[in-house]
């Protein structure tokens, strides 16, 4: 395994303090809200497993064998295109885009002669995978549409409509024509804060 | 290409500016040796932000001096030859000439006069970098042949039409000569040129949708809004700026999966400050214009 501190990029020198804010930083960076239905999830997921073995050794170490305090990433992630809810008629569709066999998916959909509210979302989860996002827009708005009580397509439609989940090492809201902090920001950070507290 | 993903310069240091200085020079030092001196005309920041992003290792580059055309009294530092750079002049030659060859095709033999001497003067050098990267000719070539019959049918949707660009710069993250890069590397990678591409293929298309109109041109941003003048409804400007910063923000996401090299600090300033901030002056049409320009800057809260 690689050398514990360079993974957090602290000097083995650095205060607890120093090291609390590192570790933190990195949460913030490779947090599975920022690789929502993204393909490169599994990737981040790996990344935040390194940084919290990092972490829950150099605090093991220094308190010598104590509690450690790193953040759980297990938590029953799934994307929304997971295996809830959905009808038996596009099991097959959902486990191709979860697998990433997008090819797949493309030709069940586009074999599939119902049209449906479930069949757009789908699509509208392709094109995201694919990253045609407009696309994707389109299609989870004409699936909410047509299905206004379904809670996934809703979702799927605010995550796209808020354009994704950026990180900004650089702070939130830094360009000016943004607008304001949204009650989606606050919900953000308020995810962020939950992450890192320890209790 | 055209120049939008560039840093913002306001946000770098000193020292971060002059060593992006520093690159681009290089690679238009690049571009004279290796493809005379007529190649430098098509330098420019997208292709110094590859340079970087390409770019190995985390060492200080050696650094030399040297009075140009551009800069004949001052010597101006740059940074010495690397493999990066002669990857990104060669990409550059074979991608400008076939954007040259696509407009000759589109226009009339008189309005793309212009046009045909200036593929006439990079011939050479085409011919040159194409032996070098036959893999990424090919890829270029096939793929803004799609574009231009998709473009012709008018028919297909922003996507499909970004997605055929976007093939290309995805393709830049595959090494020449095919062999098996670290996956784990390359994935992010090409994720990241993919929604570069993209991004450049939409703002572009934002950017030209006056001239576009006024002559009659396919507009994928018109097709997908239905528009008939310059001017962006409101509500279609939303749409279009969230669209794009979730481009940037998967560019975001991917970059942190990959290695930190020597340019950290200025690729970081670029995929989460520039890259945005050219999107919003695109759409709010100070990008053109240089309006605002004295504002620039000035009203930043981080």
């Amino acid at each position: 395994m690689n050398d514990p501190y360079s993974v957090l990029g602290v000097s083995p020198g650095a205060t607890e303090e120093e090291i609390k804010k590192a570790y933190r930083e990195l949460v913030r960076k490779y947090h599975p809200d920022n690789y929502h239905n993204n393909p490169l999830a599994d990737l981040a997921q790996e990344k935040m497993k390194e940084i919290n073995e990092a972490y829950d050794q150099v605090t093991k170490s220094r308190s010598g064998g104590g509690q450690s305090g790193s953040y759980n990433a297990g938590g029953g992630y799934a994307g929304p295109t997971g295996a809830t809810g959905g009808s038996a008629e596009f099991t097959q569709v959902r486990a191709a885009i979860n697998s990433g066999n997008l090819a797949l998916a493309e030709q069940l959909l586009n074999a599939s002669q119902s049209r449906n509210a479930e069949w757009h979302f789908l699509m509208g989860s392709l094109c995201y995978r694919k990253g045609w996002l407009d696309d994707a827009r389109r299609y989870f708005q004409t699936a909410a549409d047509m299905e206004p009580g379904n809670q996934e397509y809703l979702q799927a439609l605010s995550f796209i409509s808020r354009g994704g989940q950026p990180y900004n090492p650089y702070g939130y809201n830094y360009n000016a024509g943004t607008g304001g902090c949204s009650a989606c920001d606050v919900c953000t950070a308020m995810l962020c804060v939950d992450a890192c507290c320890q209790c | 290409m055209f120049g939008y993903v560039r840093p913002l310069k306001d946000e770098l240091k000193v020292r971060e500016y002059d060593q992006f200085k520093a690159c681009y020079c290089a690679l238009c030092h690049t571009l004279k040796s290796r493809y005379g001196a007529f190649s430098r005309n098509i330098l420019n920041f997208d292709f110094t932000f590859l340079t970087m992003l390409l770019w190995d290792g985390t060492d200080r580059p050696a650094y030399q001096c040297a009075r140009c055309v551009a800069s004949p009294l001052r010597k101006k530092t740059y940074c010495a030859p690397s493999p990066a750079l002669d990857l990104c002049a060669g990409y550059s030659v074979i991608l400008a000439w076939w954007k040259l060859r696509d407009s000759v095709k589109d226009e009339t033999f008189f309005v793309s006069l212009g046009d045909r001497l200036l593929s006439l003067l990079l011939r050479r050098a085409y011919k040159k970098a194409s032996r070098a990267y036959p893999a990424f000719d090919e890829t270029v070539r096939s793929n803004l042949e799609a574009l231009g019959r998709l473009e012709s049918a008018g028919d297909a949707s922003l996507d499909a039409c970004a997605d055929k660009f976007a093939a290309i710069t995805e393709a830049l993250a595959a090494p020449p000569g095919g062999e098996a890069g670290s996956a784990d590397k390359a994935r992010p990678l090409r994720q990241l040129l993919y929604h570069t591409g993209r991004y450049i293929y939409i703002t572009d298309a934002c950017d030209d949708l006056e001239d576009d109109l006024k002559k009659r041109r396919f507009n994928p941003v018109a097709n997908r809004f239905g528009l008939t003048s310059g001017v962006v409804p409101e509500e279609d400007r939303t749409v279009l700026r969230t669209t794009l910063m979730h481009s940037c923000a998967l560019i975001g996401a991917a970059y942190e999966l990959l290695p930190k090299n020597y340019w950290a600090p200025v690729l970081s300033n670029i995929i989460y400050l520039g890259m945005p901030e050219t999107c919003f002056r695109v759409l709010d049409g100070t990008w053109r214009k240089g309006k605002g320009a004295a504002n620039k800057g000035m009203d930043r809260t981080i």
